[in-house]
């Protein structure tokens, strides 16, 4: 029911009070409300509003403030919603359409203003004979980007739309366009969308120096931890700290796996420090884990004891505040921040041009990439051949760290192969790498769930929510149970012969070191 | 959703009135509301600035060559859409006679609008005939503005018999008491006995207002241009009165 509104971007130089003042001239115009508004757009800082095509704009003026939800193709409305303020999560939005628009979209993350565009909100009716209204229009009057007009049609008064536009297109050589604030705004502020992704991808030439492109790469994952520095230090949402944390293990995989394309010096020292790193921002993403999984957690009690769970919500938020707080102090450090800049510098210095016994500094990036893929792949298989029903929980873990690091090195070289191929290696990884993260995750949680019991035993917390996390133990055991059991299957299904042959295929025997 | 049809086998009771008032507000409550005028005289239309015109008459209309959705105007108010009357609505019941299972007929015609509207109010033109007959069929709640007078009573009795003849079980009839001047010691003794006699009609009555009188002149419900007052307040009274007593399913 609701029709599309038409767009169109007015010239520099023609003002509100102008534009008003000509189309008069042809029709009955009403001025019905002139509010000063502003206009903040949002998106999540990996913009996953701008992916699902959706823009969120926040009008706010003196009467009243609105978020709105607009496809960004169509510029059809796609949820509205009165706010008095804007809210950050969607869990804190009102139940209703917009909320269960945007949820999905947006998880997790916060929604961040983007940019914020003053403008005058003049609301014009055209009125017929009879002083009906038969279309409306807004004119925003911006004071930093061109005027727009937005001609909000009317059931049933088709040809008072058509009138309008051809008033517009023939006295105001005025033509509809795509809605376009999101890119004016971005413009604004110099910024492009999707300016930053969680996902790694860099473009490696196969014949570049394999010392080189280490660099590049690490390069690009020092940049992620700098966009993602500041959100972590605000603890605007939990996913800054993951995605900094991502890149310091993608980091810490590269000094280990590729280690022969650096000096050994610089290796180890900044070794140590990326497990430093990897370590003082562990306990925050840990208590994230829990309070991210706790709906879930409720959901696995009986209702009836769904409440009594809250002290321990408590808890895990305090920790959690705590561990912010810590993790706030090391990254204010000044030895965090030369090592950093260091680090930095380092990789912008030219690569060692001497020819030195060196493997790594004489191999293409290709051959560094085949062997180090190959030889991680055959460790993956041999671990994972070696486990079985009695293996203990250990040989598991350590065939999940295997697992990772061959991901990350088949996404840092990942555009040297052919895409089709990586694909469906990298889904079956991604899979298998499910089952194993499931099962050290629920026994970490489980061994965890029973810590923190201990802890509040000191409380004198109600003994229904004793009850309560006993219950949730138990649905985590048995969730462990289930991924161990599953092990075997999702073993069989990575190691078949299509991904085998892929594997084999794109990676091994094309050793040609350069002598 | 539910269809709700103004009616009173008598003229000039408030009807129309009542339509348009309470469909502003139930729109003004964020509930997606049409009505429909079939009156031919057109009032509806004529207090939403609307032609009185619908394409095709009632021929193309009943005959679905048009569905009613092409013919929808939205008013000035936002969720207030009006469906048009025409002056050929006056042969209505003729129209309908020459249709198979002619009473049938409105329900079946608003059957696709069902889905985009939380209510619709049907605006009835003061008769009994197949037209009526079609939108008892059709309508979930009727709707009865009752002016206090003596007559009004053999009125609802005769209502009442001919929805239980005819075994309408479907349909809720709310009688309520409309234009009642509590300064005329008749009114107030007709309310009083008739309430006791018959217990379903509403406690809420709409007075008899010059504010209400004025929608005429100013073509619009009477929320459009009187902000607050006794009748405001009394429509507004009505409309949740009429909330509380509706039969779900
Ligand atoms: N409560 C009221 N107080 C004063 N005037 C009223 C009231 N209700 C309706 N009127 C006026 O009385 C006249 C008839 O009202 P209305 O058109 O609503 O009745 P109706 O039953 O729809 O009539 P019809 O049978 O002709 O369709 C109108 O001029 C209207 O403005
Ligand atoms: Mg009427």
């Amino acid at each position: 029911m609701i029709a599309i509104p038409l767009h169109f971007d007015l010239p520099k130089n023609l003002s509100a009070k102008k534009f008003i003042n000509k189309l008069s001239k042809n029709l009955d115009i009403q001025l019905s409300n002139q509010q000063y508004t502003i206009k903040i757009l949002f998106d999540s800082f990996d913009w996953r509003l701008y992916n699902a095509d959706i823009i969120c704009e926040f009008n706010h003026s003196n009467s009243a403030s609105q978020l709105s939800l607009i496809d960004r193709n169509s510029g059809k409305l796609l949820a509205l919603e009165n706010m008095p303020d804007m809210m950050r999560f969607t869990d804190q939005f009102p139940k209703g359409r917009l909320r269960t628009t945007l949820a999905p979209v947006l998880e997790m993350r916060a929604l961040i203003p983007l940019c914020q565009l003053p403008h005058n909100a003049h609301q014009l009716n055209i009125l017929n004979k009879d002083q009906k209204i038969i279309l409306r229009i807004q004119l925003d009057e911006h004071e930093l980007i061109a005027n727009q007009l937005h001609l909000y049609p009317l059931k049933g008064y088709d040809k008072a739309l058509k009138k309008v536009t051809n008033i517009l297109q023939n006295t105001f050589d005025l033509n509809p366009t795509k809605y376009s604030i999101l890119k004016a705004g971005l413009k604004l502020e110099g910024r492009k969308p999707k300016d930053y992704s969680s996902k790694f991808r860099i473009n490696i030439n196969p014949d570049m120096r394999a010392d080189e492109a280490c660099k590049k790469i690490y390069q690009q994952l020092i940049q992620v931890m700098q966009f993602n520095e500041a959100g972590t230090l605000a603890d605007i949402d939990t996913e800054f700290l993951h995605d900094f944390r991502v890149a310091v293990r993608r980091t810490r995989t590269g000094l280990s796996q590729l280690k022969n394309t650096l000096p050994t010096k610089e290796i180890n020292r900044y070794a140590d420090f990326f497990a430093w790193l990897g370590q003082i921002t562990g306990p925050t993403r840990d208590l994230d884990v829990y309070l991210l999984s706790f709906k879930k957690y409720k959901e696995v009690l009986p209702i009836s004891l769904r409440e009594d769970l809250t002290p321990l919500y408590t808890l895990l938020k305090d920790k959690q505040k705590h561990a912010q707080k810590k993790l706030t102090e090391n990254l204010s450090r000044s030895e965090y921040r030369t090592q950093l800049n260091d680090w930095e510098t380092f990789l912008t210095q030219q690569p060692i041009t001497k020819k030195g016994k060196k493997n790594g500094i004489h191999l293409t990036v290709k051959q560094l990439a085949d062997q180090r893929i190959w030889k991680v792949y055959k460790h993956v298989l041999k671990e994972a051949k070696d486990i079985s029903e009695s293996s203990p929980a250990e040989a598991l873990h350590d065939l999940r760290k295997t697992c990772k690091k061959l991901r990350y090195l088949l996404e840092f070289f990942q555009t040297l192969y052919p895409e089709d191929d990586m694909k469906i290696i990298l889904k079956a990884l991604k899979k298998f790498q499910t089952v194993l993260g499931d099962f050290q995750d629920y026994e970490v949680q489980e061994i965890n769930i029973k810590q923190f019991s201990e802890e509040m035993m000191a409380n004198k917390v109600s003994p229904n929510t004793f009850l309560a996390m006993g219950v949730l133990v138990q649905y985590l055991d048995s969730m462990k149970c289930q991924a161990r059991a599953e092990f075997s299957n999702q073993f069989a299904l990575f190691e078949q012969a299509e991904n085998k042959h892929i594997f084999k295929n794109l990676f091994s025997n094309k050793f040609s070191v350069k002598k | 959703m539910k269809i709700i049809a103004t009616y009173n086998i008598k003229g000039g009771v408030g009807k129309t009135a009542t339509a348009v008032n309470l469909a502003f507000i139930a729109a003004q409550n964020n509930f997606k509301t049409l009505v429909w005028d079939l009156d031919p005289q057109g009032a509806s239309s004529f207090y939403f600035r609307v032609k009185p015109k619908v394409k095709g008459g009632s021929k193309a209309m009943v005959a679905g060559r048009r569905e009613l959705e092409g013919l929808i105007k939205a008013t000035d108010f936002e969720n207030l859409d009006l469906l048009p009357a025409d002056f050929s609505f006056r042969n209505l019941d003729l129209v309908l006679d020459a249709r198979k299972k002619p009473t049938k007929r409105l329900k079946k015609l608003l059957t696709p609008l069902t889905h985009d509207y939380d209510y619709i109010f049907l605006d009835c033109p003061p008769n009994i005939s197949l037209l009526s007959e079609s939108i008892f069929e059709a309508s979930d709640i009727l709707l009865s503005p009752i002016i206090p007078t003596t007559l009004s009573l053999r009125t609802l009795e005769q209502l009442k018999k001919y929805i239980k003849d005819n075994k309408l079980n479907h349909l809720q009839l709310i009688p309520f008491f409309s234009m009642a001047d509590k300064r005329k010691k008749m009114h107030r003794e007709i309310m009083e006995s008739l309430a006791e006699e018959h217990p379903d009609i509403l406690s809420t009555a709409i007075p008899y207002a010059s504010d209400i009188e004025r929608m005429g002149w100013e073509r619009m419900p009477l929320g459009a241009y009187v902000r607050k007052s006794r009748a405001t307040e009394a429509y507004m009274a009505l409309w949740q009165e009429i909330l509380g007593v509706i039969r779900l399913t």
